[in-house]
């Protein structure tokens, strides 16, 4: 009885410790779709669409099937900012301005907000780099969180970032445009 | 009349050589090789990090576009510190107004943005030579970050003018 007793909590230790280590592994590998390289990402042209992943101490960029990577550890400055851009597509916006009594101007008023990261990293020379990223509204600040937990640096509320976890769909930030 | 005419040939003639002479009132551009750009400075002046970065950026790619050096530095490479005849570029923030870009789009004369930075070059001692306030706006079109495409370009033209890796004029 006492055997059967010990080998349920060993059996019910073990499944807790493995629960426990998947959602530890879940926690340090996240994907971000949608992303925009916005500029200065080695390798990278502008305006790159791709997925952002922070995984195991490197921010990963993955776009038509190229991935670019950079070390957490030499980020020195994590910023998360919001702008907006047009709802309307650049081509559509443009082609609109020539409509008469200036009613294309109309569609300029739909605007969409979108979340900037902004990185700060020095090279293997001491060199120093920086990454502008944009994201959905309200993804720039989880990324943040992970590569703080990661070992990345921020000169902005650091000790409140990692001390009180803030909301994914959060809109407050550092910086406003 | 003939002497008049003479004194008139004769001006023409002196008119004509002043022409043909090479213009001595382009300045001489200072010898560099290599140019060190330091991160953009804004203790004043509230910058927005995208905006501090981007006007980085965009001026390190278009000092390597356009500005004539052999080699372009960034801010902390330890390499710069083996480069012979370094220029070392300091910018400050010194004026900044966030347009926006609904206000272009919709009017075409409100919501421009601009930023104005004071770029000193100076040389690995420290010595000043060259110092000038650049502007970067953007006016009717285009994302607010499109301004510190602005000042790359003009910061990038004024180093051109003013520096060459292998001291002549032009």
């Amino acid at each position: 009885m006492k055997r059967s007793k010990f080998l349920v909590s060993l059996a019910m230790a073990l499944a807790l410790a493995g629960l426990a280590t998947c959602s530890a592994s879940a926690q340090q590998t996240s994907k971000h779709p949608n992303a925009i390289a916005l500029t200065g990402l080695t390798g990278v042209k502008d305006d790159a669409k791709g997925t952002l992943t922070v995984e195991s101490g490197s921010l990963h960029f993955t776009h038509a099937k190229k991935t670019s990577d950079l070390s957490v550890a030499s980020i020195e400055d994590v910023v998360t900012g919001e702008d907006t851009q047009a709802s309307v597509g650049k081509t559509v916006s443009t082609l609109s301005m020539a409509a008469p009594y200036g009613s294309g101007r109309f569609l300029a008023l739909f605007r969409s907000k979108f979340d900037t990261l902004t990185l700060r990293y020095r090279d293997e020379n001491g060199a120093l780099h920086g990454v502008i990223f944009a994201l959905p509204a309200g993804g720039a600040e989880p990324i943040k969180k992970e590569l703080l937990a990661q070992g990345a640096h921020a000169s902005v509320v650091e000790e409140q970032a990692v001390a009180s976890p803030v909301p994914a769909n959060s809109s407050s930030k550092e910086q406003k445009q | 009349m003939k002497r008049y005419s003479h004194a008139i040939f004769c001006l023409a003639v002196v008119a004509l050589g002043f022409a043909a002479r090479p213009s001595s009132a382009q300045p001489v551009k200072t010898k560099a090789s290599a140019i060190q750009v330091e991160m953009i400075r804004s203790d004043e002046i509230k910058l927005p990090a995208e905006f501090q970065i981007s006007l980085y950026e965009n001026l390190v790619r278009q000092l390597e576009k356009q500005g004539g050096f052999e080699h372009v530095y960034r801010d902390g490479d330890r390499r710069a510190a083996d480069a012979p005849d370094l220029v070392v570029l300091h910018s400050t923030v010194r004026g900044f107004k966030a347009g926006s870009e609904r206000a272009r789009h919709v009017t075409t004369v409100a919501g421009a943005t601009s930023v104005t930075i004071h770029c000193e070059f100076k040389n690995a001692d420290g010595k000043l030579l060259l110092e000038k306030d650049v502007n970067g706006k953007v006016r009717f079109f285009g994302d607010n970050l499109r301004a510190t495409y602005d000042f790359a370009k003009k910061t990038a033209r004024v180093a051109h003018d003013n520096f060459n890796s292998s001291e002549h004029k032009s």
